[in-house]
């Protein structure tokens, strides 16, 4: 009795903070209770959204060499591509001999797992924010190569991504993070 | 359905109805049928069926090298990816001797047992929706929510991770890790008291779980149960403690065990887990060290040589067992996995027979079965 | 407005009596509607969520698409279902509903015919939906479906006792079975305060008679998934929907005339009135999802159990407190105090009844600490 009656209590307690922080996150905006829009649910620093090729700005061509290793590291089979030679290397405006001629994701296939990600050499594919890309027909969601660097240069725009072996290596372990961890301890 | 009628109820009266539970029942947690004999309103016999969520992942697993093989594992039990991850990587970790840094062990620890309580959150959710609150479920899930959205910031997905891997992890979590995990931890115990508040001691719902399919000591170990429902029933059995692994071993906690062994032990132990979970959690974060976490064989494709080991881990479910054979090639030769909720699902039929359709949803929800690890 | 004899009416009272039907029946229906959203923002709410907000302001509109959207959706009949039957079902439901709300005066005139039987009336009405219910379950042709009808058979008719003997002591108290009379009955004193019991009893097995958790056990999504209303979608699942709805309002508001005085209140008088009945009427309601936003379910036998071992003996002592005292004519106060000590025993009952298993717990537990206490000394010796 005395119980249900205080669960009858915590559900009341509820609505109160329910009136004043409700937890819901609106989709596709997070509207709050009097109906105001505010930016687009967001994603987290390392959301792995579909996979999509880079764009390497400094020579104006793809950084991906269609060397097919994440082609084969890929769990579910669902990437193909074509190599070529690159005609930029040709006339000595890039350090690629080969360039990626075509390149086809089929998302309807794909885990998002990142291992792409992992086994590339070239900085060449990244999991981008994107997660939103239903269609209604059946392959509507294999994207080529355009498709990908589309999706890839908005990725880079928006974060501002640098490719990850030019990156400047934080030092593990070093006095930046055993300064941080006992001060955190102690906060709370 | 290789049995017929007249072998598994020899004495069928015709007033006994058949009824079929499943797949698509909201309560069955995932796809998982039953066909009940009924008495009017009571459970006479039943009839598990399972197979409607089977994907090969085994055999999957052949064909696939030893570093893709984690995302089928973070498909199995697709509650607790993290504690799935783990005990394949150590498995495939102890056929290679290699040895892991200390940073990832506690990392592994921590996202584990943050999966753990996600896990038990979820369980504490449905036990309420089929026991017919509603409630409940909002408030953990709001807790659940929180869990997620730090394995988002730490591994990228929400559900299906892909973080441990073979030798360390996927990349360092984020600087602000710790902190993050303090701040959602004081959350999420808030969040469980809440709910425990409300649901545990409700009259209703002790009305509904107590003393409903009890099993004794004895009968819960020749079923093979494993984890809270076989400590449930009053038997000290947690992998953690008795054979630990990983730095389990470094941690003060409890295992909670129960001492009736019905629906409501069942429900409570995993609260009382939830906290333990949340002990742990701290004590890692305290002792956490630095280093490298990533491992030294970088992408390097994987050969471990040729042998086999069994390499079992405490999941939210129970207790899992990976065995894995290898023929020094660059795939796993066979895995063959010993999953929680499947054995778990064994012990059914006798916590069933001579019960109410109402409590067969209360029953199968307390097993707590995950149709991924089932059917596999 | 003596009592009309409805063979002998003249053909202008004939058309006061299809247009107050037609009120009536558009009143309830926006009633309903607006029940719906409040359902669903209050459940919302005290689950910590929003409740629909994407219809119109504060999704306010909700409650209107969903009625368009059933009623354009296809109507499935099951190829075995006894057609006849399945069809039948949800008129005879929604008529039995509608029925009832002809005599619930929501004011003094604000009535379309009263009935100096009124009372009786609505009983009698409100066991003719029932027979709704089974036959939905049985021609839906659906083991579910049927399970469903026959819970609910065996509920409501169990519920249905307690709602009567209660219903009599209030008759019995105001000396009328007459809706208005006995609303005026309550110009002293509401009877809530002398009958407190009562109104425990009553609104419990209201709360059963129109299936609210924790008594939804004649359609438990969780178990038998919808019970009648199983087979049912479209229009016709939009009309056990209206009924239901209808039927919630028509208890609370039963709830509200017998023992919260109806439309009486300080400072509105006549007609105006009915903003207290609504209030009150919407108050008791937002109480029942309150409920159902705490409360698990219960179990079928222990439902039937609590019916018979506890509802019924307790409304017939109702009756009696009532009886003795209208009998020896003792002071008002009296029979609150009876009503109280009862209320007080239904508790106990209830408390002794629910907690077995809560005694348990605790031992469970001292004994789980007393055996933990023991694993830990030698272990960890220090604790945390
Ligand atoms: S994305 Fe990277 S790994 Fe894949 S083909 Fe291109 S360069 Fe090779
Ligand atoms: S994310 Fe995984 S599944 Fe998707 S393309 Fe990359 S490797 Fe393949």
């Amino acid at each position: 009795m005395f119980n249900s009656l205080k669960g009858l209590v915590v559900t009341l307690v509820s609505t109160m903070n329910g009136l004043r922080a409700p937890v819901t996150r609106q989709y596709p905006d997070s509207g709050n209770l009097l109906g105001k829009r505010d930016e687009p649910t967001p994603v987290k620093d390392r959301f792995m959204g579909f996979p999509a090729l880079t764009w390497d700005d400094e020579v104006g061509e793809p950084f991906c060499t269609s060397c097919m290793v994440c082609i084969r590291g890929c769990p579910t089979q669902c990437m193909t591509s074509v190599m070529k030679d690159n005609p930029l290397h040709e006339q000595e405006k890039s350090s690629r001999r080969k360039i990626v001629d075509s390149f086809e994701i089929n998302l309807n296939r794909c885990i998002l797992c990142g291992i792409c990600v992992e086994v590339c050499n070239f900085d060449a594919i990244v999991m981008s924010h994107e997660h939103e890309m239903s269609t209604s027909n059946r392959n509507g969601d294999r994207l080529d190569l355009p498709a990908l660097l589309e999706i890839g240069f908005k990725f880079q725009k928006d974060t501002d991504w640098i490719p990850p072996t030019k990156r400047v290596k934080v030092p593990k372990g070093g006095a930046a993070e055993e300064s941080k961890t006992p001060a955190e301890a102690e906060s709370p | 359905m290789t049995q017929t009628s007249e072998n598994i109820v020899p004495n069928a009266e015709p007033v006994e109805m058949l009824l079929n539970m499943g797949p698509q029942h909201p309560s069955t947690h995932g796809v998982f049928r039953m066909v009940l004999w009924v008495d009017g309103e009571k459970i006479v016999d039943v009839v598990p069926h399972i197979g409607y969520l089977h994907r090969g992942s085994e055999k999957l697993c052949e064909g696939e090298q030893y570093n893709q093989v984690i995302t089928l594992f973070d498909r199995m039990d697709y509650i607790a990816n993290f504690n799935n991850e783990h005990v394949y990587v150590r498995a495939v970790e102890k056929l290679m001797g290699m040895e892991v840094s200390e940073r990832s062990e506690y990392i592994r620890v921590i996202l584990c047992e943050l999966n753990r309580i996600a896990s038990h959150m979820l369980f504490i959710a449905t036990m309420g929706l089929d026991a017919g609150a509603m409630t409940p479920s909002m408030f953990c899930f709001r807790g659940r929510e929180r869990i997620q959205g730090l394995f988002e910031s730490v591994s990228g997905a929400r559900m299906m991770h892909n973080y441990f891997r073979i030798g360390g992890l996927k990349e360092d979590v984020p600087d602000d890790f710790v902190a993050q995990v303090r701040e959602v931890l004081e959350l999420v115990k808030k969040d469980t008291e809440e709910s425990d508040k409300l649901l545990s001691f409700n009259e209703i719902f002790l009305a509904r779980l107590k003393n409903i399919a009890v099993m004794s000591a004895e009968d819960a170990i020749d079923y093979g149960l494993t984890g809270p429902c076989l400590r449930a029933s009053g038997v000290d059995y947690d992998v953690r403690k008795a054979a630990p692994y990983s730095v389990y071993d470094r941690f003060d906690f409890d295992v909670p065990i129960g001492l009736d062994g019905d629906c409501w032990d069942r429900y409570y132990l995993r609260v009382q887990e939830v906290y333990q979970s949340i002990r742990i959690v701290e004590q890692a974060l305290d002792q956490l060290p630095d280093g490298e976490v990533t491992s030294s064989l970088g992408r390097r494709l994987l050969r471990p040589p040729a042998g086999e080991v069994y390499v079992r881990g405490e999941n939210p479910r129970g207790e899992i067992g990976v065995y894995l054979n290898s023929d020094g090639s660059d795939k796993p030769y066979r895995i063959k996995v010993r999953p929680p909720s499947f054995c778990n699902l064994s012990a059914l039929r006798q916590m069933l027979k001579d019960s109410w359709i109402a409590d067969s949803v209360v029953i199968l929800g307390a097993l707590d079965i995950v149709l991924g690890e089932v059917d596999r | 407005m003596p009592a009309t004899i409805l063979l002998a009416i003249s053909l202008g009272d004939f058309i006061w009596l299809v247009i107050a039907l037609f009120i009536m029946f558009s009143a309830l229906s926006g009633v309903v509607l607006s029940l719906t959203w409040l359902e669903r923002k209050v459940l919302g709410r005290l689950q910590l969520r929003l409740g629909p907000t994407r219809t119109g302001p504060m999704g306010l509109m909700q409650p209107v698409a969903d009625a368009l959207k059933l009623i354009l959706k296809e109507d499935i009949i099951p190829a075995s279902s006894e057609k006849a039957l399945f069809w039948v079902a949800p008129i005879i439901v929604v008529i039995s509903a509608f029925m009832i709300w002809v005599t619930i005066p929501g004011t003094q005139n604000a009535v379309i015919q009263n009935l100096d039987l009124g009372l009786f009336y609505i009983i009698a009405f409100s066991v003719v939906g029932i027979l709704g219910l089974v036959l939905a379950g049985w021609g839906s042709a659906n083991k579910y479906g049927t399970l469903g009808g026959l819970r609910a058979a065996a509920q409501l008719i169990s519920y249905e006792i307690p709602i009567i003997m209660v219903a009599i002591s209030m008759a019995m108290l105001a000396q009328s079975l007459d809706l208005r009379e006995i609303v005026n009955g309550q110009d002293d004193y509401i009877y809530f305060l002398i009958q407190p019991l009562g109104l425990a009893l009553f609104f419990i097995a209201g709360l059963a008679e129109v299936g609210r958790t924790p008594f939804d056990i004649y359609f438990a999504e969780s178990e038998i998934v919808g019970g009648p209303f199983v087979e049912y979608s479209g229009a016709h699942w939009s009309v056990f929907f209206l009924a239901e709805y209808i039927n919630t309002f028509a208890i609370a508001a039963l709830t509200v005339i017998l023992f919260f005085g109806g439309w009486s209140g300080p400072g509105l008088t006549g007609d105006w009135g009915i903003i207290y009945f609504l209030l009150k009427v919407y108050l008791v309601i937002m109480v029942i999802f309150w409920i159902r936003g705490t409360f698990p379910r219960l179990r079928i036998d222990q439902l039937m159990a609590f019916a018979w071992k506890v509802m019924v003996p307790m409304s017939f002592l109702t009756i009696v407190m009532t009886a003795v005292y209208q009998f020896y004519g003792w002071p008002a106060w009296s029979l609150t105090a009876m009503s109280t000590t009862g209320l007080v025993v239904v508790g106990i009952v209830i408390y002794k009844k629910m907690t077995a298993p809560s005694k348990l717990v605790a031992e469970t537990r001292s004994r789980r600490a007393a055996l933990e206490a023991q694993r830990r000394l030698p272990a960890t010796g220090g604790g945390d």
